[in-house]
């Protein structure tokens, strides 16, 4: 190894050998030994600025003060006092009165960006554009429910169940071939006839579709009934979709059924936050 | 001494064993990792099949990377340089092959259990109950025939590496028996006897003490034997070895509290946590700076060496790691690095560019020497060397840039004191870096498969496959 002896080995070593492996007596650098020393003294430093021994009751506090909740809360009071002033105006005014002012509204949806995000985006999708067939969507203009905001807030609020009983056993194949060709005529603006019947309940089978859906097809938002006569399916539109909506209805207790819930969201979220919710969905393009 | 002779003198066949393994294992180990990272990044890689889900592969992925590959590694190189710094057989044949006889039966039990969702849901210790006495079982016949072996030792003073070697299967048996103290509830079914915040401090002070003594002391042991000898060099200074061996061993226990800033965890525990991982930048650099200070005077062999470029790269990284990790554990910068992608690369600049990377590197040296051959090709080696270096930097600046966006947007605020992005949007940002990291694992497990490769057919060239020199001893 001379060949490559260098200031390293003028140590000289340890006088052992390890299957030829020999220890150097190098001192250890010096910028070692003092980063280490600081590193002690940082230690005790930081021991008696903040809290870390613990004594018989509690701990030492540290000279700094500083906990984990006062921190939390210290930083929760800055951005409170931001928040504050629109705060206080959603807690007072009714969402009517929101929605009239602009700054208050734009504050109600960046600050229920987050809320919508979390609990309302999984079904009807980030930007309120629904799920095919599953959830409907809340950019538009057609409401099942009616798209006034204080029926929006009752909607987020109290959840929703749709219902509309199966017609499998009270209608005949004739009678079913026929109201579904009713229903898809409603969106042409043609009036199938036949199919009229069956929807007036005039016919054996004693349907009584107008009674939810109305005489015009157009929906009764009292109900949650859906409109028929818009072009917009609340499931399917197709021949196929409308006869399997026809046949097992909504929310019946068969495993074909249609299913319609929105849960209720008053237990889960603060009046505000559903007052800055429904003020969202008002502004997404369709409110009433 | 020439090699017939050691063969007779050293039991090289158990190392032999184990150092197939380990490749094995780190090629799986690695492949597992590179598969849920494609899960991650394109979610419909699980197939909606149960067995497949990131959940139920992501402990298979570390267990295996982490107790198979490295404790088959580690099993190897200490088994080897004890007898070799000691001058004297394995204490106990036997003794050891039933060590390598468990810890494979543990493996395997791993591969089987965790598919099936069977776990204790700790980090790092999710093997249940059965599957934890074999473990303790096994560790116990490693550790005691190690330090037979050391007591049976031909030379005065026990080398540096052995001393690392056995902090870490003394503080292993100690962590992964408190640990895992549970009321089995079933053959397959247990409950961890801590509750609450004390079961989370016992699984911290465990699970970062795992990387301490099981991935940091131990893989010190292989560098402190093969750098000198890949080298040729003396190890730069004995003093050193001792300040830091006894610096970083007292230092590590402490620090498990700091996985668990601002959590029920008591501030106390905390602050005790964060300031001695700060002080214990220090230590660390101390094997860093011994490794890279043997090489003064032998630098030029950098340029020809691959194995060696291997163990410096490794150390290299070391020293990277045990810099960063302190830095997240400071509240204010673990406020923002907490429960994002960041940890992740921190834990990849450890465990591909440490803990991989030095093993790598020794198993390079070893495998010419346990099979008294030649490398089938150095330059695989070198083709390697590059793969794993470049891997590994693009997977953890990938992750750097997720963790710390993820973390900025979690927290970032407009004007009005509102939340700038959901959570979600969150996740949509995080894509392109996780399709990087996927980049970065398949050159890395790239370079795994050839160093796999490059060792069978060293053997297969050898003359001896591992069951044929069976009947030959």
């Amino acid at each position: 190894m001379s060949d490559i002896n260098e200031t390293p080995d003028e140590a000289g070593d340890t006088g052992h050998e390890w299957d030829g492996i020999r220890e150097l007596k190098n001192p250890i650098p010096r910028w070692w030994m003092v980063s280490f020393y600081a590193s002690i003294l940082w230690l005790v430093l930081y021991l008696i600025l903040y809290p870390s021994i613990p004594l018989i009751t509690g701990n030492s506090e540290g000279l700094l003060g500083w906990t984990q909740v006062k921190e939390y809360k210290d930083g929760m009071k800055e951005v409170e006092a931001i928040r504050a002033p629109f705060e206080k105006r959603i807690k007072e005014l009714d969402v009517g009165g929101i929605l009239k002012d602009t700054e208050l509204s734009q504050f109600a949806i960046a600050s229920s960006k987050v809320l919508f995000g979390d609990h309302c985006a999984p079904c009807h999708g980030s930007g309120g554009q629904g799920t095919s067939g599953l959830y409907p969507v809340l950019v538009d203009d057609d409401w099942l429910y009616g798209g006034k905001i204080e029926t929006i807030v009752e909607t987020i609020a109290e959840g929703r169940e749709g219902s509309m009983p199966g017609h499998k056993d009270s209608l005949s194949q004739k009678e079913l071939d026929d109201v579904v060709k009713f229903v898809q005529s409603l969106s042409a603006g043609s009036f199938y006839a036949p199919g009229k019947k069956v929807y007036l309940g005039e016919t054996a089978g004693e349907a009584e579709c107008a009674g939810c859906h109305g005489e015009d097809g157009k929906g009764l938002t009292d109900f949650g009934s859906a409109n028929l006569a818009d072009g917009i399916w609340r499931f399917d539109g197709t021949q196929e979709g409308i006869m399997h909506t026809i046949l097992y209805g909504v929310n019946e207790d068969n495993p074909d059924t249609r299913k319609a819930k929105m849960p209720a969201f008053g237990e889960k979220l603060m009046p505000e936050q559903i007052k800055k919710l429904a003020v969202k969905v008002h502004l997404l393009g369709g409110g009433q | 001494m020439s090699n017939n002779q050691e063969d007779s003198l050293y039991n090289f066949k158990i190392v032999q064993w184990f150092t197939f393994c380990a490749v094995l294992y780190l090629l799986v180990g690695t492949f597992v990792g590179l598969y849920i990272a494609a899960e991650l990044a394109w979610p419909f890689l699980n197939f909606d099949i149960p067995y497949l889900t990131f959940g139920r592969l992501r402990p298979l992925h570390t267990n295996a990377v982490i107790f198979a590959f490295g404790g088959c590694v580690l099993m190897a190189s200490s088994h080897y340089i004890v007898q070799r710094t000691c001058a004297v057989r394995i204490w106990s044949d036997k003794l050891a092959w039933f060590t390598f006889t468990t810890w494979n039966i543990v493996i395997v039990s791993a591969v089987i259990t965790l598919p099936l969702g069977l776990t204790q849901g700790k980090e790092y210790a999710e093997l249940e109950w059965p599957i934890d006495i074999l473990i303790a079982v096994s560790w116990l016949s490693y550790l005691f025939n190690f330090v037979m072996t050391l007591a049976n030792r031909k030379v005065s003073h026990i080398y540096v590496a052995n001393w690392f070697f056995l902090a870490m299967m003394v503080m292993i048996t100690y962590l992964h028996v408190v640990n895992s103290l549970a009321i089995p509830v079933g053959l397959f079914k247990s409950y961890s006897i801590f509750s609450g915040v004390h079961d989370a401090m016992i699984q911290w002070w465990y699970g970062h003490n795992a990387v301490g003594f099981f991935l940091t002391a131990g893989f010190l042991g292989i560098m402190y034997y093969f750098i000198p000898k890949q080298a040729g060099r003396p190890i730069f200074s004995y003093r050193l070895s001792v300040v830091h061996f006894w610096a970083l061993t007292f230092g590590y226990v402490w620090l498990g509290s700091h996985h668990l800033q601002y959590t029920a965890l008591p501030d106390w525990a905390g602050s005790l946590g964060a300031a001695v991982s700060l002080a214990m930048i220090i230590p660390s650099w101390g094997g860093a700076v011994n490794g890279l200070f043997t090489l003064s005077g032998a630098w030029h062999k950098l340029r020809t060496d691959y194995v060696l470029r291997f163990l410096i790269m490794a150390v290299a990284f070391y020293a990277m790691s045990t810099f960063e990790g302190p830095l997240m554990s400071i509240r204010t910068v673990n406020a923002l690095s907490h429960y994002t992608d960041w940890t992740i690369g921190h834990v990849h600049s450890g465990a591909l560019g440490w803990v991989a990377m030095v093993g790598i590197g020794a198993i390079y040296h070893l495998i010419p020497v346990l099979w008294n051959t030649k490398m089938y090709s150095e330059n695989l080696i070198n083709v390697h060397f590059w793969m794993a270096t470049i891997g590994t930097v693009i997977y953890i600046c990938a992750m750097w840039v997720s963790g710390i966006m993820q973390g900025l947007m979690w927290r970032a605020y407009d004007e009005q004191g509102s939340l700038l992005y959901t959570f979600a949007e969150s996740v949509e940002a995080m894509h392109p870096y996780y399709a990087l990291r996927v980049l970065g694992g398949l050159v890395f497990v790239g370079g795994v498969a050839l160093m796999f490769f490059n060792m069978i057919m060293t053997i297969k060239n050898s003359g001896q496959t591992a069951e044929a020199t069976e009947g030959g001893r």
